[in-house]
């Protein structure tokens, strides 16, 4: 059943490629729309099947594949796997949608995108290490052609910068899966956790460390994050909604599921620090959004601050904290990748995104009021508003970590305040006031005679969007189909240590 | 020249007293089972192959041309039946102890002689194109095959001494093929006096050895002489050997050769080059080092570490800067070659098997490689990694192929060099070979790095950013003599690539059965195993 949501993606994507004769843009589109529709359907149909008061792995499929090397495919679905399949299933359709006037290479591109998808769900469902590293390299060059052929004007070196982070990412990942695997003595690259008894505390550190730097330039974590914003700003907006919305968690589920899961005594040894590391990250992300010209960069910096949370939910590591981090993951998907898709209609409506330029653009008759409306949506749930899916995440880490780490949750909460400061400098100049598209002259009277008329958005062009903000709006005020879904698995996580210590018959640190 | 067919000879006379011994048959008795002639029919095969070619180039140009490539195909088709049919046979010296084909040998013989046919393949349009005698260059390529083959399974320092140089003479024939191209001329001469000096130095680390010994010359007998020698004079016969092995593989710091052969020589002898001379290298390396100088474990160990962190580092650091693509190919090799003596250095039955796979899948990563790089230079006539810019417009086979098998040498999933590469990490791992490891997931990434630029000027850069030979580019077209072969080899590569990731647990138990087999391996890991616990 799990390999169906690889083989549809995967197929899709050779069989797109393989076509043969010509084939039409929109042909092409429609098929791979079909695709990422039929993987949808199938993740639900996978959820479904699911069943939420199961703690542990389910679906699960397995066979050798290649043994000298501890290479078995298994895959297996948990509550923490399952929503994010099923946000890489929805926000892999939406960025197919929202890909328009595609002018070039259709065939590649719509490949690409199902490619991506299909090795995000291997990662996702995977249950062996190898084959989760497999899958996590798999997507390094589809992406880095997504950038480098479809972006901006700098795109060769944003592609090259995040392909070469990306790489280094993973070799420290896969330097880390070996050492764990062999350092036991005998190729077992399955999923557990590690004890004291078997690797010293040391040896755990040193591993967990590579793995944790190697999940932070994925994720992306303060000092390791320049790569996002580069790619961020090159990328077309399709391929920023997949990485912000797809791709990063990645990195967040690597660290809750490799190192918060195999690594339980190193990282409670470890977590005052990361909770410190979280909350640089949150505050310097949300500092260097507030200094943004750009409005994806500033999106892309709130993204840098948005996923340090994660960590810090990570590193309290309480039931509620780590429930907290999922429904990060899941309404960070969803709000950075609606604010990308905005910025990219403002982008393609006004050919610019400086914030120092526009202007007014929530005018009703000749810009763009919807847009604006679902920005400012967008923007509140970003910052935490209640009744949206950013409130609920975002309290219940803070709920989760407060007695665990109480000065970096009162720093990451500054941080969260600071999301708003960002997002309202980024709405009241963009969307109020007067309108403008053009830098001003300085000259009032020439200023005052440009008469702007942004061309309209048609519905069509909003509608991914309009579904974005409902999901938003939606998992904030119903969040309790999430929390089922997730609440058995992310306890079990957070009870791991506990377990691991009372297996070792002793204190943690004595 | 002279020295080729003195060599040819020697192994003419020792073809025909193996033709002989088939000839009477098992039945007759002593002679057969003391020379257990069998052992070299693969070889038997190629020598018949080159002979007939040499025959059928007198018959002139038109009729070489016709004959000579099915001739060849036959042969070394004929050859890898013969292997298959040796593998796990029971183990018999022959030639009183001089050559043995165990499964290592096997494995090697068979990579060297597909890298044979797949040159071959590549060869037949670049040669037609280069108005050379094609029967000619078949038969120097087929001796080198020979000298190659006959140095994957010698057990004895006269015939490692003897298929060496025939495969070395060969090559230097090989490097100056295009005489009118002072760039080849240059690379002959070069590969030519390098290459001697390697000899001379080999000789006269065979000449302590048989000293220390006591006279003897087969391998076995030395490494028990040389578990009691403890004379200083053993490091020093040891660093000859080494560097012998150094210079075959094209290790760091033996590798100035390297870059400015496979610049001027024919691109499809590069391509027979960088993989079968290099599998025979490593066969000779496990030979020497694991059969002979197992008591200086430490020490070949030690030194192969430092030579494996160097081609690593620099392989793949000076790759970045080069212009050129042999260039680069050339210095990428150097790093390949780094990764595989992880394995050796290891000693483990994973590190052994490890090597042997990642022979197995740089032979078709490689080669698919070079087939493209032919192709785009048979069509342009240019080598420069800048003229490839734009070049999926024109060219989408070429561009395809070439991505994937860079993406393969690159260790990027799902392709075969992925899992070789994963295989020998693993196997440095569990050997806590961490300083080989770390240095071969750094360089990993540095290669990554060049292999994606030039995947980057293909693929990424616009039509109107493309270079002047793409949009000069001639209309594709199969029908000129010897295209089809080229497609094929160019074909069978890639998708062996591509595919073979997914599909490698076959693979991987060829390479682990190739070391089950082979008497001097077990005996090292058993050593390896026992020192730990000691």
């Amino acid at each position: 059943m799990l390999s169906a949501l690889l083989l549809i993606p995967f197929a899709g994507a050779l069989g797109l490629l393989c076509w043969p004769g010509e084939l039409a843009t929109e042909r092409i589109r429609r098929a791979a729309l079909g695709l990422l529709l039929l993987q949808l359907l199938w993740s639900l149909r996978v959820l479904l099947a699911f069943d939420a008061s199961d703690p542990g792995l389910q679906l699960q499929e397995s066979f050798a594949w290649v043994d000298s090397i501890g290479l078995d495919y298994r895959l297996g679905v948990d509550g923490l796997a399952m929503p994010l399949v099923l946000v890489n299933a929805a926000l892999t359709l939406v960025s197919a949608i929202c890909t328009r006037d595609l002018s070039q290479r259709p065939r590649l591109y719509f490949a690409l995108l199902l490619g991506i998808s299909g090795a995000v769900n291997g990662a996702f469902l995977s249950e062996n290490l190898l084959l989760f590293f497999l899958f996590y390299e798999l997507e390094l060059i589809p992406l880095w052609l997504l950038i480098s052929i479809w972006g901006g004007a700098n795109r060769g070196y944003a592609a090259t910068k995040f392909l070469i982070f990306t790489a280094i990412s993973g070799f420290l990942i896969l330097g880390a899966f070996l050492g764990l695997a062999l350092v036991t003595g005998q190729a077992d690259f399955g999923i557990h956790p590690v004890t004291t008894a078997q690797l010293g505390m040391g040896t755990q550190l040193v591993l967990l460390g590579a793995l944790l730097i190697g999940f932070a330039i994925k994720i992306p974590l303060v000092p390791f994050h320049t790569w996002l914003p580069d790619a961020h700003t090159e990328a077309s907006t399709p391929v920023s909604v997949l990485l912000a919305g797809v791709l990063l968690k990645l990195g967040t589920y690597g660290l809750l599921r490799f190192c918060l899961g195999m690594f339980p005594e190193a990282w409670a040894l470890l977590a005052p620090w990361l909770a410190g590391w979280a909350a640089v990250s949150v505050l310097y992300g949300s500092l260097a959004a507030i200094a943004q010209r750009d409005m994806k960069r500033m999106v892309a910096y709130s993204s840098v601050g948005h996923m340090g949370y994660i960590l810090l939910a990570a590193a309290a590591a309480t039931p509620v904290s780590l429930l907290g981090a999922v429904f990060q993951m899941v309404s960070h998907g969803l709000i950075s990748a609606l604010l990308f898709l905005l910025v990219g209609v403002v982008y393609r409506k006004t050919r610019t995104r400086d914030l120092e330029v526009l202007r007014g653009l929530l005018n009703p008759e000749r810009g763009l009021p919807f847009t604006g409306t679902l920005m400012i949506l967008g923007v509140m749930a970003s910052a935490g508003m209640p009744g949206m899916a950013g409130f609920i995440s975002e309290f219940l880490v803070f709920r989760g970590s407060l007695a665990a780490f109480p000065v970096a949750t009162l720093l990451c909460m500054v941080g969260s305040g600071l999301t708003a400061v960002y997002f309202l400098l980024l709405v009241n100049r963009a969307f109020f006031g007067r309108l403008a598209v053009t830098p001003p002259s300085g000259d009032a009277v020439a200023d005052s005679r440009l008469d702007v008329r942004l061309p309209a958005v048609a519905l069509r062009e909003t509608l991914p969007a309009l579904a974005l903000a409902s999901g938003v709006v939606g998992l904030g005020v119903l969040p309790w189909g999430l929390g089922k879904l997730s609440e058995q698995a992310t306890t079990a996580m957070a009870q791991l240590p506990a377990l691991v210590a009372a297996i070792q018959g002793g204190g943690l640190l004595s | 020249m002279a020295d080729l067919f003195l060599a040819a000879a020697s192994s003419v006379t020792t073809a025909a007293s193996a033709a002989e011994a088939i000839a009477s048959g098992l039945g007759t008795g002593a002679l057969a089972l003391q020379l257990n002639a069998g052992a070299i029919a693969p070889e038997v095969a190629v020598l018949l192959t080159l002979v007939v070619c040499l025959v059928v180039d007198l018959a002139g140009e038109k009729a070489a041309s016709r004959w000579v490539p099915p001739i060849c195909y036959g042969g070394l088709g004929a050859s890898l039946v013969l292997l298959a049919l040796q593998w796990d046979s029971p183990l018999e010296p022959s030639f009183l102890g001089s050559f043995l084909a165990d499964n290592l040998a096997i494995a090697f013989r068979a990579v060297v002689a597909a890298s044979t046919l797949i040159s071959l393949l590549l060869s037949w349009r670049y040669v037609e194109r280069s108005g050379t005698p094609m029967g000619e260059y078949a038969a120097i390529l087929l001796a080198a095959t020979l000298g190659a083959m006959f140095l994957c399974g010698s057990t004895d320092l006269v015939s490692i001494f003897i298929s060496l140089e025939t495969l070395s003479v060969a090559s230097y024939l090989l490097a100056g093929y295009m005489k009118r191209d002072a760039r080849s001329s240059e690379a002959a001469l070069k590969y030519l006096l390098v290459g001697s000096a390697a000899a001379a130095v080999f000789l006269y680390g065979a000449s302590l050895l048989y000293g220390l010994s006591g006279g003897a010359t087969s391998l076995a007998t030395i490494g028990v002489a040389l578990q009691t020698s403890a004379s200083p004079i053993t490091a020093l016969a040891l660093v000859f050997v080494l560097a012998t092995v150094a210079f075959k593989i094209a290790a760091v710091p033996f590798h100035q050769w390297t870059p400015d052969v496979y610049e001027g020589s024919p691109t499809p002898v590069v391509a027979f080059l960088s993989v079968g001379s290099k599998a025979a290298g490593f066969a000779l390396a496990v030979r020497l080092l694991v059969g002979c100088f197992e008591s200086f474990d430490a020490q070949w160990k030690f030194l192969f570490t430092v030579l494996a962190v160097l081609s690593m580092v620099l392989g793949n650091v000076v790759a970045l800067a080069q212009t050129s693509m042999k260039r680069m190919l050339a210095y990428s090799s150097i790093g390949q070659a780094g990764f595989v003596m992880i394995g050796l250095v290891c000693g483990t039955e994973d590190g052994f098997s490890a090597m042997v796979l990642y022979m197995a899948a740089y032979l078709f990563m490689n080669l698919g490689a070079f087939a493209c790089i032919i192709l785009f230079s048979l069509r342009t006539g240019s080598d420069r990694i800048a003229d490839y810019a734009g070049l999926y417009q024109k060219d989408p086979l070429i561009t395809l192929g070439l991505s994937l098998c860079l993406l393969s040498l690159g260790g990027i999933p799902p392709m075969l060099g992925f899992f070789g590469k994963i295989y020998l990490f693993f196997a440095g791992w569990a050997d806590h070979q961490y300083l080989l490891v770390v240095v071969g997931l750094v360089t990993s990434v540095v290669s990554i790095y060049y292999y994606i630029s030039v995947i980057k000027m293909m693929v990424v850069k616009e039509p109107q950013e493309a270079s002047d030979v793409v949009k000069a580019y001639p209309a594709i077209t199969w029908n000129l003599a010897g295209m089809q072969p080229l497609r094929a080899a160019l074909v069978g590569c890639v998708v062996i690539t591509a595919v073979g990731g997914v599909l490698s647990s076959p693979l991987f138990d060829w390479a682990s059965s190739t070391v089950a087999g082979t008497p001097i391996l077990q005996q090292a890991i058993a050593a390896a195993a026992i020192a730990p616990l000691g």
